[in-house]
């Protein structure tokens, strides 16, 4: 115990004290918040001023409403309600691009030109003109019957411009059934009124009878640990393929085997560099949390209420037990990588595969919040690569039976404990053979006899 | 030699990786207060036997016993090793490394402590204590690893090639704590190709090439059995005589002097007189015994 105690404090305080941590820790929340922000700060970025468009309408009715649709609704993005029913999490990247770039649509300038007796291909060439010589972003041509089935074009320089010929399509849309509306003699403020959409409230079936109102916390949650444990598992499983790897590189390792066995060896550098990975994500931790409770503090003076998560304090658990679970099951791949390569560079080859594992244990977030229950849900919340992920999933959407949780965590656990010593054993005979590179019946032979 | 039990029983054991056959049909005893040359070319399977001493591997087949008993993790704290591949962590500082492998040895707390220093102090490493190994030199390396063998007082001492890269003064310094253990009782068991300092050093030696033993015995009785015929000469002239087969098995040539072997059937007196008609001026010759150099090299060249 005693050297198994010396391998974990000298991976740990070599870590901790290096200048590289210090500087990943203090700068790490800066730039993880500078990733968050910059995108929306790229895109709110107004290139150029206001695009002009020129109207040509030859319904000869339709220009104030799509005026009035065009330039009042532009800046603020449309059917509000729909967006903040829609929980942000449930969003893709696609969407938010969409939404920040519908935020974009700053200004239009509008004007309308009239015929004057030109023909259209008259009124075209003119306005291409005006549109070759910059004074002009672009022009719609609305056709005559366009409140009944004509189909309205748009001429533009940067037809390319995905979000502005979205929103002009759909500022159209409603002028014309603005129009259309007014022409049958329908009041648009009770049509408005009659389309409000419905929330739909998710209320949990509990044993204690009744519903307790479930508002998608709990997604938020397993979704936000997902997301630390596939950060932690990148971050740190590189520095566990570092710490085995080391001895490999600076030739320690003889000099340690003749001491140490090698079990205890990688166990104490697992439990050194995870004490490290600790150490930071607490400091982080305590540095959200004030952060939190100082802001908390600030909206509560403002006289804001306070929403408190609905989470039954158990999920807390199982949350840190499968947390630790998903950490340790990728950081002993890791080391067992690190056991089989003789220098770091080739240990990075070999991890890229390693890091696309956990990213599918995530995806399958989904289809297991679906069906929960299925024996699909069942099957890879019990394998240990995806069960950190899979299983929290069930436990927040409908937790399963207590021995299928304990089940999965006793397969987990036992997972790690196998790829430990099989990676120890790897880790003694590869020392041995130094310089050539393992191959893969050569490894297994190495885990039977060594 | 001792009458004690030894401290190192080898015991016919074989050592295979794949088709390649490291040590085979290798037996050996060491005993305590002795100190045992483990010698040969390179690749002839040192390391191979001194790794399955220290338990990093076990033999194929055979058995070794360490202080009377199969080694076991316990056993290991009582050797001490200084593996032939040097390697320090490079970005510790030299005293917290040095902790470092006391306490994988059992060895901690202020008693380590004032071990380190003791140690760094005796092999004038002092004023390093506090530098990363990386800003080391070579020879400084060596020392500081030498320390982290010894630091636990190891009843067993196995150093692999311990000399190499280290100047004369630092040679000496480990020669003189190597007896040193040596008076106290302690086993030591050395591994080199410098064959002047093992002539030195060493009580009882090993011959080992092409994984097999070839030689074993106390430096004595080895160099007494080679003593033979060989002859220490400084002369003028006589380069015929000596060129000549019939007379002279091989010549070696030093600067101050040679040094031949006899060829078979030849004395030194039918030398002699056969250099004095060649009109050479002899200023020394004398009878010596063969260095372990040129048994080492005799031997190894015979098996080929």
């Amino acid at each position: 115990m005693k050297k198994f105690f010396a391998v974990v404090k000298r991976e740990y305080v070599q870590r901790v004290r290096s200048r590289m941590f210090i500087l990943i820790t203090v700068l790490g929340p800066v730039v993880i918040s500078f990733f968050g922000v910059a995108p929306a700060l790229i895109f709110s970025i107004k290139a150029g001023g206001p695009i002009r468009i020129a109207v040509v309408d030859q319904t000869g009715k339709l220009y104030q409403s799509v005026y009035e649709s065009v330039v009042d609704n532009a800046g603020t993005p449309k059917s509000t309600s729909e967006q903040m029913n829609a929980n942000a999490l449930n969003k893709n990247a696609n969407e938010r691009f969409q939404q920040i770039g519908e935020q974009q649509e700053g200004s239009f300038e509008l004007e309308e030109v009239r015929p004057e007796g030109r023909s259209l291909d008259q009124i075209k060439r003119a306005l291409d003109q005006r549109v070759l010589a910059k004074e002009l972003d672009g022009y719609l041509i609305l056709p005559a019957n366009l409140l009944q089935d004509g189909k309205p074009e748009y001429f533009g320089r940067n037809t390319g411009d995905v979000f502005t010929r979205k929103f002009l399509q759909e500022a159209l849309s409603r002028a014309v059934r603005q129009q259309r509306l007014a022409e049958a003699h329908i009041d648009a403020r009770i049509v408005q009124e009659l389309s409000q959409p419905v929330q739909l409230d998710g209320m949990r079936v509990s044993a204690g009878g009744g519903g307790v109102r479930d508002s998608g916390e709990g997604f938020a949650l397993v979704f936000g640990a997902g997301f630390i444990m596939y950060l932690t598992i990148l971050m740190y499983g590189q520095m566990i393929l570092g710490a085995v790897i080391e001895e490999k590189e600076t030739r320690i390792a003889e000099i340690l085997f003749s001491s140490v066995k090698p079990f205890t060896l990688m166990m104490g550098k697992l439990v050194g560099v995870s004490l490290v990975a600790l150490t930071q994500l607490a400091i982080w931790g305590l540095a959200f949390a004030a952060f939190a409770v100082y802001g908390a503090g600030v909206l509560a003076a403002r006289g804001v209420p306070l929403h408190i998560p609905n989470v039954p304090l158990v999920n807390f658990v199982y949350f840190g037990l499968f947390f630790l679970l998903g950490y340790f099951i990728y950081s002993t791949i890791y080391a067992l990588i690190g056991s089989m390569v003789t220098t770091a560079q080739e240990g990075g080859q070999l991890s890229m595969p390693v890091v696309l594992l956990p990213l599918i244990g995530f995806y399958l977030f989904l289809p297991v919040s679906r069906s929960p229950d299925s024996s699909f849900a069942f099957w890879v919340s019990m394998f240990p690569f995806f069960s950190p992920m899979t299983m929290l999933t069930r436990i927040v959407t409908q937790t399963p039976p207590l021995w299928q949780i304990v089940l999965s965590l006793l397969l987990g656990f036992g997972t790690v404990a196998l790829l430990t010593w099989s990676a120890a054993r790897i880790y003694r005979v590869g020392m041995l053979m130094a310089g050539k590179k393992a191959t893969i019946p050569e490894v297994m032979r190495w885990v039977r006899q060594a | 030699m001792s009458n004690n039990l030894p401290t190192v029983s080898i015991d016919h054991i074989n050592k295979s990786f794949g088709d390649f056959t490291a040590v085979s049909d290798l037996s050996l005893a060491v005993y305590p207060g002795r100190v045992y040359g483990l010698l040969g070319p390179n690749g002839a399977g040192k390391t191979t036997t001194i790794r399955m001493i220290v338990n990093i591997t076990a033999p194929d087949s055979g058995r070794i016993e360490v202080f009377g008993r199969q080694i076991t993790a316990e056993l290991q704290d009582r050797i001490g090793y200084l593996p032939e591949e040097r390697g320090l962590y490079r970005k510790m500082k030299v005293g917290d490394q040095l902790k470092f492998f006391a306490a994988l040895k059992n060895i901690d707390g202020r008693e380590a402590g004032q071990r380190v220093d003791r140690w760094l102090a005796r092999l004038k490493l002092t004023e390093w204590k506090n530098r990363k190994s990386s800003e080391l030199s070579k020879g400084m390396q060596q020392k500081v690893q030498f320390i982290t063998a010894i630091i636990h007082e190891p009843d067993l001492l196995i150093l692999d090639e311990p000399f190499s890269g280290l100047d004369p003064v630092n040679v000496e310094i480990l020669k003189e704590i190597i007896l040193e253990q040596r008076a106290a009782g302690k086993t030591i068991i050395l591994s080199t190709h410098q064959m002047e300092l093992a002539e030195k050093i060493c009580d009882d030696i090993c011959l080992i090439n092409n994984s097999r033993k070839v030689l074993e015995g106390s430096i004595r009785e080895v160099k007494r059995a080679f003593s033979r015929n060989a002859v220490a000469l400084r002369l003028e002239g006589g380069d015929d005589v000596l060129a000549n087969r019939s007379l002279v098995s091989k010549i070696e040539r030093h600067s101050d002097g040679v040094e031949v072997l006899l060829a078979a059937g030849t004395d030194a007196q039918a030398l002699l007189q056969r250099l004095i008609a060649a009109g050479a001026k002899i200023e020394r010759f004398e009878m010596i015994e063969p260095s372990l150099n040129n048994i080492f090299i005799e031997k190894v060249s015979e098996a080929e």
